[in-house]
């Protein structure tokens, strides 16, 4: 692969697209053009905006007090309303027996005290405020006075607000109403307060003012975290993804494709040249966007200061802060390669322009989730955050723009890479994809279930391949998210462990068979049953119990970065006295440790190991299968933890070839863990305390040097077998052998007879 | 030059299942010769050309093309041919200039040497005219002297021709006739796909006749028609095909 091939074919698709007129509006004239359109539309706009009145139907105005009025005549007392909405609440009166109104009204109350809400009166009463065309009815139905000479009625309330939720103008009726009772009240409060010889000050003696220290700067650069980061997301997304659809849909169409593909440049060299063409389109449209923006808000924005906190709420916004422009210019970089990379891979796919287009949809369905979730307000950026692509950098650049750099400094390094090994799987699904000539060439088929089945059972291979890996992930992840659902926190131990192997069994097992069966010539081997030397299996029973303290440790650490949350928290605690209640130590480590282990070693290891060695990058493979290993863990703490025994005993897999070593693994594994926990405090872990000290909890925690000396003997037995298992003369047995030598046997035994 | 054994070419649809495009064919090719392919639309001209190109890649089979195999140097095999092809078009938005120019610096030819090679191929294509003129604008005569043009910029060895009359009229087919003839002379090896007997017989030293993924009959014309004892070009082709087909009809009835 030669940069000079790269850089010229990145010229030549800037020039091509600078050329095409479509590419040039939608990147350069559109954000130009719209923003300072859509301010002058907005000025125009804001000259027909006005505050429209409210009407609000009071029912036995009379039985108000009346030292100091709250209604004057037809109208709320002038001094409770301020200044600028003199004129926009209106009210309609009515006597307390209009129609019966006020009975009516009581009886739901009534009800609604008893057995919830009704939905029928709700009805009732919406349909008389849409007669009377109010927004808000306030129902005074006893002469308030009264109620406090009654001690029992006066905690309860006496007067009533209906109002409807689903309707804007019922809302702002209500705030209005109940700024005007504010002022009212505290008028009133006084007055009785002066009655009795009393002021405000022996009343409540303490006051609060609430006082915002922040400076403007600051609160502008606070609303623009919250919206910039998802603008310049959207920017890069859809900046990326018309040049990707035209560099190879398009190009297929117009039948240059070919043309270049018999150019010297190799198809890797095409794919980069191309991708940086589409990362050159994604930040200008997004730096553009940006510009327009700016300049926007700030010589268009600046002429509607005086509707700040109007009606226009975005009017009390300055221009974004230039500290926050040069932080998001910054970010552009990573986020236009990821988006640009998945763009061109998803384009790559498409045969025409058309068909191109309609892969933006899922795209931004799948990439909307991960750009919203910052948006969430109780989402901030930690370690679990910083772990999940795109979020985490519009988390990072929200926390850049308002200034707390705490979490920039802990966290910025795990996302830049986060984001570097996201944009890195990206560009190579994108080279994947120039290389695949099904991809490349792909002809229009009908799609029909049964010709597809009939093809996939006749071109099956001897192992499954990385898609299959994939899909059957993917499936045991569903099949574990819905059977969640339809399982209760077990009641008693028995229950337990017959929920724990029938999901294992349903959800884990069996899809992987099940696809080992039918996908593959030679099952067994796709689940890796094949036979292997026992000193493997003793050295990886070993192993497990070298690398405990390490694996202790670690457990702790997470723990400690990612504490449970409550609710976890008292499940687990439920669980653990659950087991802590049964005795038979044996029946733990058959429900907890051996089942498990050869469950669950039959897809992660077994199927999806086999499929995902077609990657050819072993560790990416082990990879692969330890991220679905952990991920089917339901608990995020176990699932980090369970992706780190997953490399070890992916390395056992890929190494020896066999199950068996990593099913011993992990039986001991899970064992020793249990039984930290499960024998706690007894004689016989007692006798281990030179090694171990057991927690309040029940956990165990090793002693450091003990923990250092067996990681590094373990660290020494991967070597051994690293080096054991690269000899040439290392043949594994194959159960399919088992079979044929039956067979020969039953000839034998057939010639005999 | 060019050397191909068993060369095949099999695509898997899962709707009509696998079709075999090419099934095992042979043949050499050697410099200062017009290698035909002669065959009816589908079969397998363009695929065997495609893979010669390396645009494709073979299901099974060795094919060198100066001495590199297709599918183990692929980069090596482009640098030693030039493609043109019914597919392989021009940019819209590229001038005649620019686009011969890219080509031949993907092709790792030095400034000085490209810009001088270019004023005569320019030169000798009569294209001087037209060098500033964007593909959109162009009649598909000037696109098809641009492909040439593209094709032999580097002055590769090789030259691929797939189809390279389709579509055109008949003076800017007699040019296309024209170059292949001075290539030809050149030295150059020169493979010509055709489904159009006359070009084949005025263009090609060898030639073989393809139906159905598989070379029915090769060698020169005059052998050809001395075998068959059939004289008349056309005559022959059809001949030829026609009893291609009644074998593959008699196969298929036999294996039910």
């Amino acid at each position: 692969m030669t940069w000079t091939n790269i850089k010229l074919i990145l010229i030549r698709e800037l020039k091509d697209q600078l050329r095409d007129r479509r590419t040039l509006f939608t990147v350069v004239v559109l954000p130009l053009l719209l923003y300072p359109l859509l301010g002058l539309s907005l000025i125009q706009i804001t000259q027909f905006f006005r505050e429209h009145p409210v009407t609000i139907w009071v029912v036995g105005a009379g039985n108000l007090p009346t030292d100091p009025p709250l209604i004057r005549g037809e109208e709320v007392a002038s001094e409770w309303l301020p200044e600028n909405q003199a004129s926009l609440v209106r009210l309609a009166i009515s006597p307390v027996d209009e129609h019966g109104f006020c009975e009516i009204f009581d009886r739901f109350r009534r009800a609604q005290e008893s057995e919830g809400t009704l939905e029928l009166i709700d009805q009732w009463i919406q349909q008389q405020m849409a007669q009377r065309k109010v927004d808000l009815t306030v129902v005074i139905p006893r002469p308030v006075d009264a109620d406090v000479a009654d001690a029992s009625l006066a905690p309860k309330p006496n007067a009533y607000m209906l109002t409807s939720s689903a309707s804007d103008k019922s809302r702002i009726a209500l705030e209005r109403w109940q700024s005007v009772l504010n002022r009212w009240q505290l008028a009133l409060f006084e007055r009785r307060l002066a009655e009795r010889q009393m002021t405000m000050a022996d009343a409540l003696p303490v006051r609060f003012e609430v006082m915002d220290v922040a400076r403007k700067a600051e609160r502008n650069s606070a609303a623009w975290s919250k919206i910039l980061p998802l603008l310049i997301m959207v920017w890069c997304l859809t900046g990326a993804f018309y040049p990707a659809v035209d560099l190879c849909a398009g190009e297929k169409e117009r039948g240059t494709f070919e043309t270049l593909l018999s150019s010297p440049a190799s198809r890797s060299e095409i794919a980069l040249g191309k991708l940086l063409t589409v990362i050159v389109f994604s930040i200008a449209t997004a730096v553009l966007n940006l510009a327009s923006l700016t300049i926007t808000t700030t010589f268009v924005m600046s002429k509607l200061s005086h509707l700040a906190g109007g009606p226009l709420g975005v009017a009390a916004l300055g221009p974004p802060p230039l500290l926050s422009v040069f932080w998001l210019v910054l970010a552009m970089v990573p986020v236009a390669a990821l988006f640009g990379a998945v763009s061109l891979a998803a384009a790559a796919f498409a045969r025409s322009s058309k068909e191109g287009q309609y892969y933006l949809v899922p795209l931004i369905m799948v990439s909307m989730p991960l750009m919203i979730l910052p948006m969430l307000p109780a989402t901030q950026l930690d370690l679990g955050t910083s772990l999940i692509p795109v979020t985490n950098v519009m988390l990072l650049l929200r926390s850049l723009i308002e200034g707390s750099f705490d979490p920039v400094l802990r966290y910025s390094v795990v996302v830049i890479l986060v984001t570097l090994l996201g944009v890195a799987a990206a560009v190579r699904w994108v080279v994947y994809q120039f290389n695949s000539e099904g991809v490349l060439f792909r002809a229009s088929e009908r799609f029909g279930i049964g010709a597809w089945l009939s093809f996939v059972l006749q071109h099956r291979g001897d192992l499954p391949t990385v898609g299959h890996a994939l899909l059957c992930g993917v499936l045991i992840l569903l099949a574990k998210f819905f059977v969640s659902f339809g399982v209760g926190v077990p009641d008693d131990w028995y229950e337990f462990g017959r929920q724990t192997f029938v999901i294992l069994l349903a959800t884990v097992a069996v899809p992987a068979v099940l696809m080992a069966t039918i996908l593959t010539r030679r099952p067994l081997l796709s689940l890796r049953l094949t036979w292997c030397r026992p000193s493997f299996i003793a050295a990886a029973m070993f192993l497990a119990v070298c690398f405990h303290p390490a694996f202790a440790t670690l457990s702790r650490i997470i723990l400690a970065i990612y504490p449970p949350a409550h609710d976890l928290a008292a499940l687990h605690g439920l669980i653990e006295n659950l087991l802590a209640s049964t005795p038979p130590v044996w029946l733990l480590l058959l429900v907890l440790a051996v089942m498990p282990a050869l469950l669950e070693e039959l897809a992660f290891r077994g199927f999806i190991l086999s499929g995902a060695q077609g990657v050819k990058n072993q560790w990416l493979a082990v990879a692969i299968a330890s991220f679905f290993f952990g991920a089917a863990h339901a608990v995020f703490q176990q699932s980090l933890l369970t992706f780190f025994v997953g490399i070890v005993l992916g390395f056992l897999a890929v190494r020896t070839g066999s199950l068996l070593p990593c099913i011993a693994y992990h039986a001991v594994h899970n064992s020793l863990t249990v039984l930290g926990a499960n024998l706690a405090g007894s004689q016989w872990l007692s006798s281990f305390e030179w090694l171990l000290s057991v927690g309040e909890r029940g956990g165990i925690s090793y002693h450091v040097g003990p923990a250092l000396f067996m990681t590094v003997t373990g660290g020494c037995l991967l070597y051994w077998m690293w080096k054991e298992t690269s000899r040439a003369d290392i043949k594994n047995f194959d159960f399919s052998r088992l079979g044929r030598f039956c067979n020969q046997l039953r000839g034998v035994y057939q010639d005999l007879a | 030059m060019i050397h191909v054994r068993n060369l095949t070419k099999i695509y898997n649809g899962f709707q009509e299942g696998d079709f075999v495009a090419l099934g095992g064919i042979s043949f050499d090719a050697m410099p200062g010769q017009v290698f035909g392919l002669l065959g009816p639309n589908g079969a397998g001209k363009s695929t065997a050309m495609r893979i010669l190109s390396t645009v494709l890649k073979p299901t099974s089979g060795i094919a060198l093309v100066n001495g590199y195999e297709v599918t183990e140097s692929p980069s090596d095999v482009r640098r030693q041919i030039g493609f043109v092809s019914v597919n392989t078009m021009i940019y819209d938005r590229m001038t005649a200039w620019e686009m011969v120019e890219l080509f031949g610096r993907l092709n790792g030819m030095n400034e000085d040497e490209l810009q001088l090679r270019m004023e005569r191929l320019f030169d000798r294509f009569q294209m001087n005219g037209m060098r500033n003129l964007l593909g959109s604008k162009m009649s598909t005569g000037m696109k098809q002297k641009v492909s040439i043009v593209r094709a032999l910029v580097h002055d590769p060895p090789v030259l691929i021709f797939d189809e390279a009359t389709s579509g055109l009229d008949v003076l800017a087919a007699r040019e296309v006739f024209r170059s292949v003839e001075e290539l030809r002379d050149e030295g150059k090896c020169v493979i010509y796909s055709s489904h159009i007997m006359s070009e084949i017989s005025r263009l090609c030293n060898l030639v073989a006749i393809m139906n159905r993924g598989r070379i029915v009959a090769a060698g020169s014309l005059q052998q050809l028609a001395d075998e068959h004892e059939v004289h008349d070009a056309e005559e022959l082709f059809y001949e030829l095909i026609a009893q291609s087909e009644r074998e593959h009809s008699s196969l298929a009835m036999r294996n039910g």
